[in-house]
C-alpha cells in the first residue's frame, strides 16, 4: 500500500490536478499560494518535529530568500532558477547568525527567532541602496520558459512550487529515517536524555536550523518571482510564520505530509468555501474550525484521518469474520 | 392563431430585448481591501465606485455596467487571486486597489490578461514607470507635493521642517518638497521616522530647539499625524503653521481629535460641510447621501472619478467593438475631462499630469478650502497652531 502512495501523489500532483484546474487561473493561483505556505509549514515542522524547536521567526528566512533571489536576478543578471537555489543558500547562511539562540529553549528560543526576523526586516528597510528600502522592488523577473513550458504562467508556477514541496517532503523523509533524524526525534521528547547517550544535540539542532532556513528561503525566492513584487513589510511579514504554524498544527506537524495537507485544506477551504459564504470576516469560521481541531484532535488532521481509516478497516475486517 | 402569433412575437421581442440588454451590460471588476489594515480606506473607495455605477446606469440607456467586487484582504497575493477570479467571471476591466504594494502585483496580473486597471489608491512614482499599457491612475505624489508647496509659497514661508514616514509614497512627497522648496530658497530640514514610531517627542524636541522652522510638514498617515500633533502640543514649538497630506483635513479627524486639529492644514478635495458647486458634483453628493446616508469623503470622490472615466471609456470601446482588444485603454488615453477633482487626462505612462490637490484647514469643526484661490471656500488662518 505504501509503495503505491508515492506514484499516486505524483500522478495527482502532475497529472490529475493540473488537468482538473487548468484554465481556472483563480483556483490555480490559490493552490500555488497554499503550496507556498505549505512549503514554509514543512520547513517550520522540520525544526519543530526534529529537534523540538518552536520558531516564531521563519518569515526572516522567507524574506531573506525573497530578497536574495530578486536582487541576484535584477542587479547581477543571474538566471531566475539559479538565483532561487542560491537564495536558499543565502537564507541557510543567514541562519548561522541566529545560532546563538540555540542555547535557548521553548518560548525563549521562539521569541529570540522572532527578534531576528524583525532585525532582518529593519535591515531590508534601511539598506535602501541595495533593497530599495520601504519602497520595495516592483517588476521582479518572472520564472522563465523551459522546453516550451512557461513557468511564469499560472500552471507553470504550479509545476515549480509543487516540484519544490515534493522535493522538500522527500528530503524530509530521508532525514527522518536517518540515524540523525532518529536522534532529533528523540530530542523532541527529551533533549537531556539524548545528550546522556552521547548525541551532539547542539550540532544536530544547528544543522536542522540550516536545512529549515534553506527551505523557507527557497519558498521566499519562488514567491518573489511568482508575485513579481517585494517590500520589507510584505517579505518579512509575521503572517508567513503564523499561517505556516496554523497549517502545520492543523495538518499534524509531526507527520510527513501533515503540514502540506494542512496548508492546502486551511487556505483553500477558507478562500473557496468560507469566503463565498461570508465575504468579509470569513476568517472567523476558520478560527472556530482550528479551535475545534486543536481540542478534538491535537495531533492534527493527518493522524485523525489515519486513525479513522484504521478504525474503518478494523470494522470491515470484523464484519468479514 | 393570431393570438398565438402575437404572443410568440412578443416573446421573441422580449428575448431579443433581454439579449440586447445583456450584451450591452459591461462587467467591471473591483479588487479592493474590505478587510485587513486597509479596510477603512478600501470601503470608502468602494462606496464611490458603487455611486459611479448607479449614476452611469441611470444616465446611459444604451450601456449599463455591473461592478463585481472582491475583497483582497489587504494582501498582495490575494489581490492577484482576486483579479484572476474577477477575470474568470468575465470582467473587462478593473477599478479599485489601495496601497502601492498591492496595486503593483494586482495591476501586473491585469496587464498579463491585457485588461485595463484604473486606481487612485497608490501614488508611488514607480507604479507608472513599469511600462504597463493598461495601467492608469488619476492622482500621484506630485499632486500632493504641489498643493503643499503652493500653499507655503502663498504664505511666504521661509523655513520648513519635514517629518516623514519611510514608506515609499511618503518619502517621495518629502523628497519632492525638499527639492522644490530648496530651489525656491526655502530652508528645508528633513526628519525621517520608521512607520512603527509612536513617540514623536524626540523629533519635535529637536525641531523646537535646533531647526526652529516657520512651518512643520507631516508626511505620514493618520496615526502619525496624531502622534506628531500630541508631541507638538506638549512641547509647543514656536511655529506659524503645521500641515500634512492625505487623511488629515477630514471631518473624521476633527470628530476624533478636536483638541489636536484646529488650524492644521492638509490636502483635501472638498470642504466640510461639503460645498458642491457643479451639477455633476451635486448629483454625486445627492446619490452618495441617498445610498449611504452620509456625506462623501475624498476617497469616495476618487473612487467615483476613476470609475466614471472607466465606464465611459468601456462604453466607447464597446461601441467601437474593441472592448476585448485593448480598446478600453485606448479610449481612456483619449479622454481629457473636467471632473469633481479637476482636470484629468492620461500621459503615455497612464499617469495624470494635471493632478493637483487642494489644501483644506481645520477651522472650528469645519474644513475650509484655503488653496488654490480659485477653489478656496474661505480665508486661511495664519499663523495658527492647535496649541
Amino acid at each position: 500500500m505504501n509503495k503505491l502512495k508515492i506514484p499516486a501523489v505524483l500522478v495527482l500532483a502532475y497529472l490529475v490536478l493540473p488537468l482538473a484546474v487548468n484554465g481556472n487561473d483563480y483556483v490555480v493561483s490559490l493552490i500555488v499560494a497554499a503550496l507556498t505556505i505549505g512549503g514554509i509549514a514543512l520547513a517550520w515542522s522540520m525544526l519543530g518535529n526534529l529537534g523540538g524547536m518552536v520558531s516564531f521567526g521563519h518569515a526572516a528566512f522567507f524574506g531573506i530568500g525573497s530578497y536574495a533571489s530578486a536582487l541576484l536576478t535584477i542587479k547581477a543578471g543571474w538566471p531566475v532558477l539559479v538565483s532561487m537555489l542560491f537564495a536558499g543558500l543565502v537564507a541557510a547562511a543567514s541562519s548561522i547568525a541566529t545560532m546563538p539562540a540555540l542555547r535557548l529553549r521553548g518560548p525563549y528560543f521562539a521569541l529570540s527567532i522572532l527578534a531576528y526576523a524583525e532585525i532582518f526586516r529593519i535591515i531590508a528597510t534601511e539598506w535602501k541602496g541595495l533593497t530599495g528600502g520601504a519602497a520595495g522592488i516592483l517588476s521582479i523577473p518572472r520564472l522563465p520558459e523551459i522546453m516550451g513550458i512557461d513557468l511564469g504562467g499560472k500552471i507553470g508556477g504550479y509545476f515549480v512550487v509543487v516540484t519544490l514541496v515534493i522535493a522538500m517532503v522527500g528530503i524530509y523523509a530521508v532525514i527522518r529515517r536517518s540515524p540523525q533524524g532518529l536522534a532529533l526525534k528523540a530530542m523532541h521528547d527529551s533533549e537531556d536524555a539524548t545528550r546522556v547517550v552521547g548525541v551532539n544535540a547542539t550540532m544536530l539542532k544547528a544543522l536542522m536550523l540550516v536545512v529549515s532556513a534553506f527551505f523557507a528561503g527557497l519558498m521566499g525566492a519562488f514567491n518573489a518571482h511568482y508575485i513579481n513584487f517585494l517590500e520589507p513589510d510584505y517579505a518579512f511579514s509575521g503572517s508567513w510564520t503564523t499561517l505556516a504554524i496554523v497549517a502545520a498544527i492543523f495538518g499534524g506537524y509531526r507527520t510527513l505530509w501533515g503540514p502540506l495537507i494542512g496548508a492546502l485544506v486551511v487556505y483553500l477551504v477558507d478562500q473557496l468555501v468560507f469566503k463565498a459564504i461570508l465575504p468579509q470576516g470569513h476568517q472567523i469560521i476558520l478560527g472556530a474550525l482550528l479551535g475545534a481541531m486543536v481540542l478534538f484532535s491535537p495531533t492534527g488532521l493527518t493522524p485523525l484521518i489515519a486513525k479513522l481509516t484504521r478504525l474503518q478497516r478494523k470494522e470491515t475486517a470484523n464484519a468479514a469474520h | 392563431m393570431s393570438k398565438f402569433a402575437s404572443v410568440s412575437a412578443l416573446a421573441v421581442f422580449a428575448v431579443l430585448a433581454a439579449s440586447t440588454a445583456w450584451s450591452a451590460e459591461i462587467k467591471i471588476g473591483s479588487q479592493i481591501p474590505k478587510t485587513g489594515n486597509l479596510a477603512r480606506v478600501g470601503g470608502a473607495m468602494s462606496e464611490g465606485i458603487a455611486v459611479a455605477a448607479e449614476m452611469f446606469n441611470k444616465k446611459n440607456g444604451k450601456h449599463t455596467v455591473s461592478v463585481l467586487t472582491m475583497d483582497d484582504e489587504s494582501s498582495p497575493a490575494k489581490a492577484v487571486a482576486a483579479v484572476e477570479k474577477l477575470a474568470s467571471d468575465g470582467v473587462v476591466a478593473f477599478t479599485g486597489g489601495y496601497g502601492s504594494n498591492i496595486i503593483g502585483p494586482a495591476s501586473e496580473a491585469a496587464e498579463k490578461m491585457n485588461k485595463t486597471y484604473i486606481t487612485s489608491g497608490g501614488v508611488a512614482t514607480e507604479l507608472t514607470k513599469r511600462g504597463l499599457k493598461n495601467f492608469f491612475r488619476i492622482n500621484n505624489s506630485e499632486g500632493y507635493a504641489r498643493a503643499l508647496i503652493g500653499m507655503y509659497t502663498e504664505l511666504g514661508i521661509k523655513s520648513v521642517t519635514v517629518i516623514y514616514s519611510t514608506k515609499e509614497a511618503t518619502e517621495e512627497v518629502a523628497k519632492m518638497l525638499e527639492k522644490t522648496l530648496s530651489a525656491k530658497g526655502v530652508k528645508v530640514t528633513l526628519h525621517a521616522f520608521d512607520p512603527s514610531t509612536t513617540d514623536f517627542k524626540p523629533i519635535v524636541h529637536k525641531i523646537k530647539l535646533q531647526d526652529r522652522p516657520e512651518a512643520i510638514a507631516m508626511i505620514g498617515y493618520e496615526n502619525d499625524y496624531v502622534g506628531i500633533l500630541r508631541a507638538a502640543k506638549v512641547l509647543k514649538p514656536d511655529i506659524k503653521n503645521i500641515s500634512g497630506v492625505w487623511s488629515l483635513a477630514t471631518s473624521k479627524m476633527w470628530s476624533e481629535f478636536p483638541d489636536l486639529m484646529n488650524g492644521v492644514a492638509g490636502t483635501s478635495t472638498l470642504s466640510y460641510p461639503a460645498e458642491f458647486t457643479t451639477p455633476e458634483a451635486k448629483e454625486f453628493a445627492e446619490t452618495y447621501q441617498r445610498m449611504y446616508n452620509k456625506a462623501p469623503d475624498y476617497l469616495g470622490i476618487f473612487g467615483y472619478v476613476q470609475s466614471m472615466m472607466l465606464f465611459q471609456a468601456a462604453a466607447k470601446a464597446q461601441d467601437a467593438g474593441t472592448i476585448d482588444k485593448g480598446g478600453i485603454s485606448e479610449e481612456l488615453r483619449k479622454l481629457d475631462v473636467q471632473t469633481v477633482i479637476g482636470r484629468v487626462r492620461f500621459d503615455q505612462d497612464g499617469d495624470n499630469p494635471e493632478f493637483t490637490h487642494r489644501m483644506g484647514q481645520h477651522q472650528d469643526g469645519k474644513v475650509v478650502l484655503v488653496w488654490p484661490a480659485d477653489a478656496a471656500t474661505g480665508k486661511m488662518n495664519f499663523p495658527a497652531v492647535p496649541w
